[in-house]
């Protein structure tokens, strides 16, 4: 859509909080707390696009810009509704873990994180490729002059596009709220790794970001063993700046027409 | 003529003031005037940078590199202070040289992530190298300038030091944006085709500006680091860059003026919101929204919408 | 020796096929005409032309030297200077100003000397070249006002002045007629041959017939991005392939 939205890793966050807030504290069953997670952060989405982005369709500095204050915004709630001091954590509800072959141990809580990870992942990849809102979104993201004259509303596909980014973002921070430390300022490193592996992969193909980001996790998880975690980041850092200057559309991006 | 004079001793008044007000204040307010004149250089030293229209994350981190190169060589090669602060500005603008050739490839969008990323890897060596750069705690007693025997741990002496320096900067700034450069980087911004057809290598412009502006800041974050004592990774994040962008937007940056008052009014905001802490970047977050939907021009542009408001309507 | 040689020039876009194989060539000091329906190529030749895209095959000599594919300002530094469609100026910036801009190549600014605020022998030649060239195009009396300011006459003779500042030797006209009526015409048409007396090659893209056949000596049609016939407005105006493609494409 154009449209860079800073505050995306603090939606992340606001998904792992709910899940900390209503399962850990209160005792919500678990599966709800994702479903209210994913409508939570989807709503703020919506409210970030109808009041934010789309007053600033024709400034895209000004989206930014916007979002980066909605970014501090949600840090503080979340210091305010958590307290400060050290990381949260949310006790697994999937206890146990799946012992393959002698050697290999993959935490249910983990499992169900990558099964349904996988399974949005299909149903996005169906939504943009079989069905006519899809495919209308994909046509405002190629042109977006081209796609109003076709008759294609601006206003409800932007709408569209950020709700499902949101959904996605909020489902993302309850899957993560199990496995990870939940604090205010988790959602930086979300960011950066969505930077590297959206360019990387090639704006505007979910193929490539799938792709960019599994390689990306590997490679990050390998650097990470035998120099360091930080090396790893820069090293992502510096493979995006790489790919910025040798084919700024990503791997499997579409070349810009001149 | 008469417009020339005016503006000379309305400047001139100024200095005054600001030179005279310390004596004033207490204690943290002439700490909190001495970092409002640096920020001022950081802010007009950005606004070089964005003249052509591309818009950099790296800014902040450019100060950072002036602020380690001299806190590194007054501390470990005991350097004097007048000679590592124009090194800072040196060191700054040779990295700012080296990431012309991967980052200026880019446009726009593009140039802004990768900004990004490229600011955000030398940070995070700042952070990872601990021998030399000190790691997250970075590096302390940080030597205080020499001159005779004034003592520049004391806010006075430096905030003249800091008035000095800036000013001459400022000066300097301004003279390049009202040269015939500062107008080739104008018609860059404004239709870098046109400025192509006649010749004008819109790359080198591009770089020219981003090297002087961060030749300029790296400066600034001498001046910083040499009264504050330490320079750690953290003062230089993107918590920090947002900052410089939303003085300039704020403030405006159409004008040479803009981004300074951006800084000064926003500033001064801040110091008031203390007592707020832990609200403070979700007030400076709605700030920033309203600021970008309503006053979209800026700060500067008031003075000339209160002149339209006001005008007799002489047109029937 | 033609001033400017286009051979065999091809540019495709993906699938889309722009130019095919259009050969011609522009002798000194003449005014060329270069026509043809809408989406025939005539902007697109020129942008090959002048750097801002490059051939996908064929070759493009400027005085014996190849230009192909060459950057803008690459080629502008060589001598070739395109104007461009629909007016484009620095409309924020005074008129002065503008016609400032252009003098870049022949007076280069110098940082140095921006920085600690000299005065400087190129600025001065800059500044004296400029007032002559808005001597040249009638635009003295409007030095101060700004670009955008300025009435669509104005405009487009600000448009040349700013590329006759760069001192080029071949000029590359994009429909600089269009939406002027007979009078501004009249007025567009003499400033051109006073140009052209000036010194420079002109290659003038554009629809009004008028114009073209008033001032051109040599002709080039194009049309869906192949040459269709070449010569004199004489041997133009009656060439049976250019009133077809005309007439059948409907053009202005």
């Amino acid at each position: 859509m154009g449209v860079v939205n800073f505050a995306h890793g603090e939606l992340v966050m606001v998904g792992a909080y709910t899940v900390w807030f209503l399962h850990a504290q209160h005792n919500t069953p678990f599966l709800i707390t994702v479903v209210l997670a994913i409508i939570l952060v989807m709503m703020i989405g919506l409210l970030m696009e109808r009041f934010l982005f789309r007053p600033n369709r024709d400034d895209p500095l000004g989206g930014l810009i916007c979002s980066i204050g909605v970014l501090f915004i949600l840090q503080v709630i979340a210091t305010l509704v958590g307290g400060e001091g050290p990381s949260k954590q949310v006790p697994p509800p999937f206890a146990g873990t799946l012992i393959l072959f002698d050697t290999l141990r993959i935490p249910y809580q983990r499992l169900f994180g990558i099964i349904v990870s996988i399974a949005a992942l299909l149903v996005l990849w169906f939504f943009l490729t079989k069905t006519k809102l899809g495919w209308s979104l994909r046509a405002v993201a190629q042109d977006r002059e081209a796609a109003a004259l076709q008759g294609i509303n601006i206003n409800r596909t932007s709408m569209i596009a950020i709700g499902v980014g949101a959904a996605l973002a909020g489902l993302a921070g309850a899957l993560m709220a199990p496995i990870t430390n939940i604090n205010p300022h988790m959602g930086h490193n979300v960011i950066i790794t969505a930077f590297i592996v959206t360019i990387v992969g090639g704006v505007g193909s979910l193929s490539g970001a799938v792709m960019a980001a599994i390689l990306y996790a590997l490679f990050h998880t390998f650097v990470t063993a035998y120099f360091s975690g930080t090396i790893a980041t820069i090293s992502g850092l510096l493979i995006m700046v790489l790919v910025l200057i040798v084919k700024p559309t990503g791997i499997m991006g579409k070349a810009v027409s001149e | 003529m008469k417009n020339m004079l005016a503006k000379i001793i309305g400047i001139a008044a100024l200095l005054a003031a600001v030179a005279v007000l310390p004596h004033f204040l207490k204690f943290y307010q002439q700490d909190f005037l001495i970092f409002l004149i640096i920020n001022i250089l950081v802010v007009v030293s950005y606004r070089l940078v964005t003249l052509t229209g591309e818009w950099s994350l790296i800014h902040a981190v450019m100060m950072g590199v002036g602020a380690y190169t001299s806190a590194m060589i007054s501390k470990f090669y005991d350097i004097s202070f007048w000679v590592s602060m124009p090194l800072a500005g040196v060191g700054a603008g040779l990295i700012a040289a080296l990431l012309c050739f991967p980052l200026f490839r880019m446009t726009q969008f593009y140039f802004l992530i990768g900004s990004f990323a490229a600011g955000e890897a030398i940070r995070l060596c700042w952070i990872h190298f601990i021998r030399p750069f000190g790691g997250t705690g970075g590096i302390s007693a940080i030597p205080s300038p020499e001159l005779g025997s004034i003592d520049f741990l004391d806010p006075i002496p430096y905030h003249y030091l800091v008035m000095v320096v800036v000013t001459i900067c400022l000066f300097i700034l301004y003279r390049v944006e009202k040269s015939r450069i500062g107008l080739t980087l104008h018609a860059v911004h404004w239709k870098a085709p046109l400025a192509e057809s006649v010749g004008v290598n819109t790359w080198r412009y591009r770089s020219l500006a981003f090297i002087i502006g961060s030749f300029f800041v790296g400066i600034a974050g001498a001046l910083k680091v040499h009264y504050l004592g330490i320079v750690s990774p953290n003062q230089f994040g993107i918590g920090f860059m947002v900052f410089i962008l939303i003085w300039v937007i704020v403030g405006g940056y159409k004008t040479f003026y803009g981004a300074i008052l951006g800084a000064i009014v926003l500033s001064i905001l801040d110091e008031s919101l203390r007592e707020l802490e832990e609200l403070r970047p979700a007030l400076y977050g709605a700030i920033l929204i309203a600021a970008i939907l309503y006053l979209p021009n800026g700060l500067e542009s008031i003075p000339s919408k209160m002149r339209e408001k006001f005008a007799t309507p002489k047109e029937a | 020796m033609a001033l400017l040689e286009v051979n065999n020039v091809t540019k495709r876009f993906g699938g889309l096929t722009a130019l095919d194989q259009v050969s011609f060539s522009v002798n000194e000091n003449e005014i060329h005409g270069l026509i043809g329906p809408n989406g025939a190529g005539k902007s697109t030749m020129f942008k090959n032309i002048a750097g801002f895209y490059s051939p996908t095959t064929g070759d493009i000599l400027f005085s014996g030297q190849s230009i192909t594919g060459k950057s803008p300002n690459r080629v502008a530094s060589l001598g070739v200077v395109r104007t461009f469609q629909e007016t484009t100026l620095f409309q924020e910036l005074s008129v002065f100003q503008n016609v400032l801009v252009g003098c870049h190549l022949n007076a280069r600014a110098n940082v140095f000397s921006a920085l600690l605020g000299l005065a400087n022998s190129k600025n001065q030649s800059a500044e004296r070249k400029t007032h002559k060239v808005l001597e040249f195009m009638g635009l003295s009396n409007r030095a101060d006002q700004l670009g955008a300011e300025l009435p669509l006459g104005s405009q487009r003779a600000l448009a040349i002045a700013i590329a006759l500042a760069s001192e080029p030797r071949l000029l590359l006209m994009d429909e600089p007629f269009a939406g002027m009526n007979p009078e501004e015409t009249q007025h567009m048409m003499d400033m051109t041959r006073k140009v052209r007396e000036s010194g420079v090659t002109i290659v003038l893209v554009e629809h009004d017939m008028k114009a073209v056949m008033g001032l051109c000596e040599n002709i080039t049609v194009l049309n869906f991005g192949t040459l269709l016939a070449q010569g004199t407005p004489e041997e133009i105006r009656h060439n049976t392939k250019v009133i077809e493609a005309y007439l059948g494409g409907g053009s202005h």
